[in-house]
């Protein structure tokens, strides 16, 4: 019996070709169909006849509008500020484990590691229940400690909305951070993160010029992967304020969202995802670009 | 101050340490744990207890009784998790193999096609997604989320498999080629049980996340009960029932439970895999 000789390019391809087939119908394709919806004035219809063609005009009625500014400058806001705290909680967090004694190491981990595992809808839920106006343990809070006389309306205020997502957000985020830290951390040498437990005023200079430069990869990573999370929000806001009071915590995605599928105006609805993907692009070239002298792929192969 | 002073000093603030962190991270999860355990209605009483008065299963009955349908849901995200993961794994497991074991022109190439599409935000292709979905004939049908979903796994799930392909000696698949074995055979049965670790971690992690997702889980669903996930179910039981956060609160919780369990089990892999993952550049 003759074996059916294959050429390892040859099975290169075969071996590949489900998962590129798979990217290319539900990645690569639909940016495509995407741009192409943007171009067209869609109202309760997605079909793109000749006549539809508007070319730019979706982007310049959008970028007229002051909605579209609204939710742009939120946007970045709510990334800008997760992101900060993130990154500082996250980074706290991630040191305490390996400050901590010992004996609490793992369970301290145990505890960091939850908030990554509730999903960003249910997260909403819960959210929204604590910061509830009458009943809620989060204005109560408020209120024992002193901030306030009342419970604040922390859903139906325009500002504190803001925060009240923010907040919620970072809950989880930090949590993630935290992970990612950790494992940057770990690359560091014991000798180092032992010696900082003794020392107080030292270690915190160790820290900012031996450890830090020493995990920079991680920490630049750990901001890009969480800056793209916040540019593209969607979940959150959807579960906790539906990007209310009026429009003040609406954000690109929420938007392109409603636009989509409530208003069903796929025009509209992808201008406003193509300037969410433009801005997760740029914010991802700048990143890479700085992170590109660690650039590598480990163990690719010769 | 001795040096056993000072170690006394750093264990009971590693205790302070250790609950003020517990305190922040898990104190979500206690309120709606307690939300779930009081007597409907009373959850509005003022004022508001920190402790359990008197424990009642009352929602739990009400939100696992007929009118509500959460078995079906945590059923269904079973279903569209398992089959998410175990397909991703399949499609990723060989992708990996090929980018760090087999030689060809389009090494690089591929595994930039590949993992730029883990970069795209998902409000960039759900509109094409559900246009796709709606013209197979899938909306409102649990395979018309989990194809989608098997692909949103991908890049990841490569990555972190072929970390652990790349980390194994050549010699392996040297000896099997020269036995004359067929590609498939030294995939199968050599290479992918040395990769278990990825694997694992790569499972973990996609099952975690379709659990999760809600996005186009929402979408696709189209509101039907038979396609519902539990977070989506969970999110149309906040929005309609307002007044009944005792029976929401115990939703929350049966949904919670079983990724909450997933995770303190496999948390060593947990990490491993989100720490490589972010060690991609």
């Amino acid at each position: 019996m003759k074996k059916l000789e294959l050429r390892e390019p040859t099975i290169a391809v075969l071996f590949l070709i489900p998962a590129i087939v798979g990217l290319l119908l539900f990645y690569y394709y639909p940016i495509g169909h995407t741009l192409a919806l943007s171009a067209y004035d869609l109202s309760h219809t997605a079909e793109l006849s000749p006549e539809r063609f508007v070319g730019l005009q979706n982007y310049v009625e959008v970028l007229q509008s002051k909605q579209f500014w609204s939710s742009i400058r939120f946007t970045l806001f709510f990334t800008l500020v997760a992101v900060s705290l993130e990154l500082t909680l996250g980074m706290m967090l991630a040191l305490s484990t390996y400050w901590v004694w010992g004996r609490l190491t793992g369970i301290l981990r145990a505890i960091i590691i939850i908030p990554w595992a509730i999903p960003q809808i249910i997260q909403a839920s819960i959210w929204r229940w604590m910061y509830n106006t009458d009943v809620g343990l989060i204005g109560d809070l408020f209120v024992r400690v002193g901030l306030t006389d009342a419970p604040p309306l922390f859903l139906s205020n325009p500002s504190l909305a803001r925060w009240a997502v923010i907040v919620a957000y970072v809950w989880k985020g930090a949590s993630v951070a935290a992970i990612f830290l950790m494992g940057g951390l770990a690359l560091v040498p014991k000798e180092l993160t032992d010696a900082a437990k003794v020392d107080g005023a030292r270690s915190w200079r160790r820290f900012w010029t031996i450890t830090v430069p020493m995990i920079m990869p991680t920490i630049l990573v750990t901001l890009l992967f969480r800056t793209m999370a916040g540019l593209q929000i969607f979940d959150i806001i959807y579960g906790l304020t539906n990007g209310g009071p009026g429009t003040t915590t609406e954000t690109l995605s929420s938007f392109s969202y409603k636009y989509y599928f409530k208003f069903v105006q796929y025009g509209r609805g992808s201008a406003y995802a193509v300037v969410t993907f433009l801005l997760v692009l740029i914010a991802s070239v700048i990143y890479i670009r700085r992170v590109q002298p660690h650039f590598r792929f480990k163990g690719l192969g010769s | 101050m001795s040096k056993k002073q000072r170690q006394r000093l750093h264990i009971a603030l590693s205790v302070v340490v250790t609950i003020g962190v517990a305190f922040f991270a898990l104190l979500p999860l206690y309120w709606i744990v307690l939300t779930s355990l009081k007597a409907p209605g009373t959850e509005f009483r003022l004022p508001i207890r920190y402790w359990p008065d008197e424990i009642s299963l009352e929602p739990y009955r009400t939100i696992l009784g007929p009118d509500f349908n959460v078995q079906r849901a945590i059923l269904n995200s079973l279903i569209v998790s398992t089959v998410t993961t175990i397909g991703a794994l399949l499609l990723a497991s060989l992708a990996a193999y090929t980018i760090a074991r087999l030689r060809f022109t389009y090494k690089w190439s591929s595994l930039l096609f590949i993992q730029v599409a883990s970069m795209l935000p998902p409000i960039i292709v759900i509109a094409p997604t559900f246009l796709i979905i709606r013209s197979m004939g899938l909306l409102g049908s649990l395979p018309g989320l989990i194809i989608p979903n098997m692909i949103y796994n991908i890049p990841l799930s490569t990555w972190l498999i072929a970390s652990y392909f790349a980390g194994l000696p050549f010699e392996l698949e040297d000896a099997a080629k020269v036995d004359g074995s067929p590609p498939l055979r030294i995939f199968r049965q050599i290479m992918l049980p040395l990769a278990a670790p990825g694997l694992f971690s790569a499972g973990v992690i996609a099952f975690l996340g379709s659990w999760g997702e809600f996005m186009l889980a929402f979408t696709i669903s189209m509101g039907l009960p038979e396609a519902q996930t539990i977070p989506v179910a969970v999110q149309g039981y906040t929005m309609a029932m307002q007044r009944q956060w005792t029976w929401v609160a115990a939703a929350i919780v049966l949904s919670l439970a079983p990724v909450i369990v997933l995770v303190m089990v496999f948390q060593k892999w947990v990490v491993q895999g989100l720490t490589l993952g972010s060690a991609k550049y």
